[in-house]
């Protein structure tokens, strides 16, 4: 056990409303001195909840690892200081998958939805210590965990491949060998997130999408993402090759294929779509808040 | 064997219906889905897209379709040490399996057959089946 388990990847510090199986409402609350929170962390901030009331729903035998996101809708962006309120609404949940809807808001406006999730429930012991989980459940539920322990994640870097201006662009991405959050993702059995694949294949088709001639130099955002399926564990040192193709629709937003392989083998693939706001031209690496989203 | 039959008509009735929710959980044009392709060898599934096809088709048909039903169906009356030894299907459980998984080509059932290796003869068919049955077990409301 290091010290950054619970911290190094853990979104969720206090949970206030607790029904196994069926419900959960907490909260985390992001560090003020932190550069920045992705919006795909907010995600996996949700997902963390709902995996709380399916462990525990099932006895702390299985825990979802990997996973499968029908839709996730973006309405806005969080910042360091924001406090993430969670909601997790488990529809199925035994010990094969755990199904669920979710969101988090802001002050009471929401920031993101998640539509139709699916979790493959593995053996929780191969992961972590049933105990260690069942006390943070009960310290969660008890008051919450004392917060400010996340210290932020470097955005990881990619070596481009291939760029087609605008359309297509192909990266290498070397997942690290150490890192604090494989600490917490999990003690037992590294296994790296989902969610940081999914901010790295944003920032990537949000590179693409900025060559677009229609855009006329607005800066795009994401809108949604469907489609997110994960195929097979992704280990330290493991190397993937990452695609985005973008392709614009009739309704003036661009779609972007994003797929991650290794070999021959698709280890990861979702859609995003992405839209641009023509007041919105301030330049950044992650998605813009905008107000009116 | 004490299985709800399902007729041609039956399955024809809802496969455009699934193929479509497998398509979009393959992420493949539905011309993709014929009725008799490995889904595993064929279209390239692995198990979460099972996982995701399940759960697809319970929204979709509005049905529930609970995890492991097609073995267990396949099972029929067996009991699981009548049906499998040591994670191997036994004469009888293969008997029963041929029988449930009657659109399966014979050639395409192995022995000795290991029960992890049994999705590899699911086709688009055997989920229209397990359709069918499930609107016959508890009709929607």
């Amino acid at each position: 056990m290091t010290g950054h388990h619970f911290a190094a990847y853990s979104f969720v510090d206090r949970i206030v409303e607790f029904d196994p199986g069926q419900r959960a409402r907490g909260s985390f609350a992001i560090p003020a001195d932190i550069a920045a929170f992705p919006s795909a962390l907010i995600a996996e901030a949700v997902g963390q909840l709902a995996a709380w009331a399916a462990m525990d729903a099932i006895a702390f035998r299985g825990r979802p690892v990997a996973a499968l996101a029908t839709e996730t809708r973006f309405h806005g962006v969080a910042g360091p200081g924001d406090t993430l309120e969670l909601a997790a609404d488990l529809f199925a949940c035994d010990d094969d998958a755990v199904a669920y809807n979710g969101s988090a808001r802001i002050a009471g406006r929401t920031v993101i939805e998640l539509v139709d999730c699916l979790g493959p429930m593995l053996p929780v012991a191969d992961f972590d210590d049933p105990h260690v989980l069942r006390e943070r459940l009960a310290l969660l539920r008890d008051g919450g965990a004392k917060p400010g322990r996340f210290r932020g994640i470097a955005p990881l870097p990619f070596d481009v491949t291939d760029r087609v201006p605008g359309k297509s662009l192909s990266a290498l991405l070397a997942v690290p060998a150490a890192a604090p959050f494989f600490d917490d993702h999990f003690p037992r059995r590294p296994v790296f997130p989902a969610t940081l694949l999914l901010d790295t294949q944003i920032r990537l088709a949000l590179d693409v999408a900025r060559d677009v001639p229609s855009l006329r130099g607005a800066t795009p955002h994401p809108v949604k993402m469907t489609h997110v399926k994960m195929r097979s564990f992704i280990v330290p040192s493991q190397r993937l090759a990452l695609g985005v193709e973008l392709t614009s629709e009739s309704d003036g937003t661009l779609k972007a294929m994003l797929s991650a392989t290794t070999g021959e083998r698709t280890v990861a693939s979702a859609r995003l779509w992405l839209a641009a706001d023509a007041a919105n031209s301030a330049s950044s690496d992650g998605p813009v808040a905008v107000s009116a989203r | 064997m004490a299985e709800i039959p399902v007729t041609q008509d039956e399955i024809m009735a809802v496969f455009p219906k699934v193929a479509e929710t497998m398509a979009d959980a393959l992420g493949c044009d539905v011309e993709d889905i014929k009725p008799d392709v490995s889904l595993i060898e064929g279209l390239d599934a692995e198990s979460i897209d099972f996982l995701d096809m399940v759960f697809r088709l319970e929204r979709a048909f509005k049905i529930k379709i609970p995890r492991g039903k097609i073995i267990e169906n396949a099972r029929g009356d067996l009991t699981e040490a009548e049906f499998e030894q040591n994670g191997i299907v036994t004469e009888r459980g293969l008997a029963y399996l041929r029988e449930y998984l009657s659109e399966v080509p014979a050639e395409r059932f192995k022995t000795p057959m290991k029960v992890a290796d049994i999705p590899r003869l699911f086709t688009p068919t055997t989920f229209c089946k397990l359709v069918v049955r499930a609107q016959k077990e508890a009709p929607a409301a």
